[in-house]
């Protein structure tokens, strides 16, 4: 059984920057975890005898600060959104799919996490900028990855819905709490504590997501299911094609 | 035995790593730590604050209510910053922030409530 909470195209309520404090400290919270991560594995360094375990050690102090470079960077765009031009153009979004998870597979292997691929749309271009498209699957699946169970990979999944085409990154964790939802969805989670069922998050990935998919203006919304969340932005299809 | 409650996979190969010479069982949410420690009776719970489910203070609050459970040391390894009197009120005996921790830290009170050296 799934209901469906929320489709919202975000134009309003979202903080237009990152100046308030409540806004610094939740992004400073964020962005706290894979830098003490980072130092905590360096300093294991030391505690390492044999060389194949150091270079692993390595590749996930890089897969981490990867991580959180692009959150960075993410947060430098939406500052630069009113000014900067991101052009809409066509996309092919299981390019854009396979090459988020390209980056994203040793984070997920690290983490003891599975990412699957299912592509059944059978338009393949979409109107929307590559970047911010980009930066959109790339949260969702951070999310997924931190609430989605080893049990059951999580799954990115492109497809056809009516004169559009979707992408959903579909988790199976603790599902999140319609108040949450609401949250994101009016402003910025003031307190990352207040999100009890997904903790470890602020909400940021989710607030960056929704900016670009604002921007691009994009559908963004979630499923709820009994067994986790699917995230979902829904994309207009690009009528380039018909045109050759 | 040290039984650690952390949600973070990268921090738990992280234990790994440098907790070596112990026996560890990991839990990721408060409810499955609770079930657990029942069955492994840990030497010491290494415990995360921000748990899917149950924060780890609720988890305290679980053990604590147990005449079994309610003396086994536990340690707050969190990215949340606690006042001292608030862990004592748990009976909580280290708290350290994820910032600021040194494996040498975590070593020692394996160490200190285990028993035994680290590889």
């Amino acid at each position: 059984m799934e209901s469906e909470v929320y489709s919202a195209s975000f134009d309003a309520g979202l903080s237009d920057g990152l100046t308030a404090d409540s806004s610094t400290i939740v992004v400073a919270h964020e962005l706290k975890a894979p830098l003490s991560l980072m130092r905590q594995l360096a300093l294991s360094l030391d505690y390492e005898d044999d060389i194949t375990g150091a270079r692993e050690v390595g590749r996930q102090i890089v897969a981490t600060s990867d991580r959180a470079l692009r959150q960075v960077q993410d947060l430098t765009r939406i500052a630069r959104l009113d000014d900067a031009l991101f052009e809409m153009e066509p996309v092919n979004p299981r390019i854009v799919c396979d090459e988020v998870v390209a980056e994203l597979w040793k984070l997920f292997r690290f983490n003891k996490r599975e990412l699957q691929l299912d592509y059944r749309n059978k338009r393949h271009l979409a109107v929307a900028n590559r970047q911010l498209l980009y930066s959109v699957v790339y949260n969702f699946c951070l999310n997924a990855m931190n609430y989605g169970g080893e049990e059951l990979p999580s799954r990115v999944s492109v497809y056809d819905r009516q004169n559009k085409i979707r992408i959903d990154v579909r988790d199976f964790g603790p599902t999140v709490p319609t108040k949450v939802w609401r949250e994101i969805k009016d402003g910025f989670v003031k307190k990352p504590v207040e999100i009890a069922m997904r903790p470890g998050s602020s909400g940021l990935g989710l607030y960056i997501a929704a900016k670009f998919a604002n921007y691009m203006h994009s559908d963004f919304g979630l499923v709820r299911h009994r067994d986790g969340t699917s995230f979902y932005i829904d994309l207009p299809i690009s009528r380039q094609l018909s045109l050759v | 035995m040290i039984l650690v409650v952390e949600d973070d996979r990268g921090w738990e190969t992280y234990y790994r790593r440098i907790l070596k010479g112990h026996e560890l069982c990991f839990c990721h949410d408060g409810i499955a730590a609770i079930m657990e420690m029942d069955e492994v009776k840990p030497n010491l719970v290494i415990l995360d604050v921000l748990l899917t489910g149950p924060t780890g203070f609720a988890v305290l609050n679980e053990m604590r209510s147990y005449p079994e459970l309610a003396e086994v040391p536990v340690a707050i390894i969190s990215s949340v910053k606690m006042k001292d009197e608030m862990a004592e009120q748990y009976g909580v005996v280290k708290v350290y922030d994820k910032g600021e921790l040194m494996p040498a830290d975590v070593i020692s009170l394996a160490e200190e409530y285990d028993g035994k050296e680290s590889a």
